[in-house]
């Protein structure tokens, strides 16, 4: 499977890449990614989002890239786990639960750009 | 020329930190008569305001319920959420599911019995039809900062996080250009909104999920926080009353068809109603009991008021709401006329 889905830490590498290849002069900062630990992220959409920070980095005007990564549908649903541990570090008790989280569209991401590409896929879609 | 006009709540307005989004309330006669399809006539009405703006469309001779499940005539049958002019084309607009009402319906939801002699003939609007929605759990629709909950009952902006209840008896007093209250939600609201009956396509709940005497909420002394500190627009106390009335002079009953709102059993209990205390749950006990609503408070004898004293005397009777400012929906919503 490993054609299939890239690692959390190469697609940070391959979008680093992706703007250094422009120009080590340019700076990159990823958000949304803070809180994942360890990933597989979908291969064929990493070498395409690498194809677009090389595009938005090889702009002469464009000195910084910022790559957001948001959730496609802005209500998200989430299992909370709740855990415990003894002074030993041994478990406890965990309870499980569900929290849905509404976020905003990319709307709020995009105040002030004029020229917008849209190449999403429709939802359900790869 | 033709025009297309709405009613319009700015960013703001309202109790605490007013309209945490800019409001905007359509007929959807004045879409009609604008020539416009509705889609057209919602990017034109986001378009002029700019910023985040929940759109609400409104049949007007159609009829919905309330949380706690009283008939009202005028649906909300389409919402919108809009920013910075344009509406999200995959989670912007969410349309609400005509009803049709039969004698099967009427049994499975009591509650609508007076349907037939109050608005025989009236289509019936509530929530979307949860297979025709892509947003998973919530009837809501978001653009940019802008998001429209719960059927559009309910307003947020998702960056300030403020948010502010609107219930529909409110909406429908500013589509009528009738009196509003601008106010804090309180502890007696936060319970009562959970006080719900069992709906199909209801406004927050897709299933006939939760009946009548029990809570939606279930949170015990918690759920009066729910909304507590949040600012509302709501309509005056006695236009609640007249309808409360309405459903009671039918004979439905709190607590069996009707949900036991604070706002229901104490009408109940003002008009000598039969309310069915054994079929309110404990866990919603609790929820009432910590707004000081309790079971022998209503066992109490009833001061046995008509429907006229009920209605003039609604402020008292009816608890809920802090600090409320009364004002004419027509000095803050502003009508705007746009050109076709």
């Amino acid at each position: 499977m490993r054609l299939m889905h890239t690692s959390l830490p190469e697609f940070k590498l391959k979008v680093q890449g992706a703007v250094i290849r422009q120009s080590p002069h340019k700076t990159l900062k990823i958000k949304g990614l803070e809180n994942l630990k360890c990933a597989k992220m979908q291969s064929l959409r990493t070498g395409r989002i690498e194809d677009s920070v090389e595009k938005i980095a090889a702009d002469k005007e464009t000195s910084r890239v910022e790559v957001v990564v948001m959730p496609r549908v802005p209500e998200t649903m989430h299992t909370v786990i709740v855990k415990g541990y003894d002074k030993d570090g041994n478990p406890t008790k965990a309870i499980l639960e569900v929290i849905n989280i509404i976020h905003p569209t990319e709307e709020v991401e995009l105040e002030g750009f004029e020229h917008i590409e849209d190449r999403r896929p429709t939802i359900g879609r790869h | 020329m033709r025009k297309l006009s709405f009613r319009y709540l700015p960013m703001g307005v309202g109790s605490k930190h007013g309209a945490p989004i800019n409001i905007a309330l359509v007929d959807q006669k004045e879409i009609a008569a604008s020539g416009l399809s509705e889609e057209t006539a919602l990017e034109m009405i986001v378009q002029k305001i700019g910023g985040p703006v929940a759109v609400n469309v409104f049949d007007m001779e159609a009829v919905t319920t309330t949380s706690d499940g009283i008939i009202v005539p005028g649906a909300i049958i389409a919402m919108a959420a809009g920013d910075r002019g344009k509406i999200h084309p995959e989670f912007g607009v969410l349309h609400m599911e005509e009803i049709e009402v039969t004698e099967e319906l009427v049994e499975e939801e009591p509650h609508l019995a007076p349907l037939f002699k109050l608005y025989p003939g009236r289509r019936l609007f509530r929530g979307p039809d949860p297979a025709k929605k892509l947003i998973p759990v919530h009837n809501v629709c978001m653009t940019g900062k802008a998001v429209n909950n719960n059927s559009a009952t309910e307003v947020m902006n998702v960056i300030t996080m403020e948010e502010m209840l609107l219930p529909i008896l409110g909406q429908l007093q500013a589509m009528r250009e009738g009196d509003i209250v601008f106010a804090i939600t309180g502890g007696v609201i936060s319970v009562g909104i959970g006080m719900t009956v069992a709906e199909k396509f209801g406004r927050v709940f897709p299933t006939r999920q939760f009946k009548a005497g029990d809570t939606a909420h279930n949170s015990g002394g918690y759920a009066q926080t729910l909304k507590a500190t949040i600012p509302c627009l709501a309509a005056p106390k006695e236009v609640l009353a007249r309808y409360i009335l309405d459903v009671l002079e039918c004979g439905l009953v709190p607590g069996r068809e009707l949900g036991c709102s604070p706002a229901v059993l104490s009408v109940a209990h003002a008009f000598a109603a039969e309310i069915a205390l054994d079929q309110i749950t404990p866990r919603a006990w609790l929820e009432l009991e910590s707004v000081g609503i309790s079971r022998k408070g209503l066992e109490q004898p009833s001061p046995e008021l008509d429907r006229a004293e009920i209605i003039a005397r609604a402020d008292e009777i009816i608890p809920g709401l802090v600090e409320p400012r009364r004002v004419s929906s027509k000095d803050y919503f502003k009508k705007i006329e746009l050109a076709v």
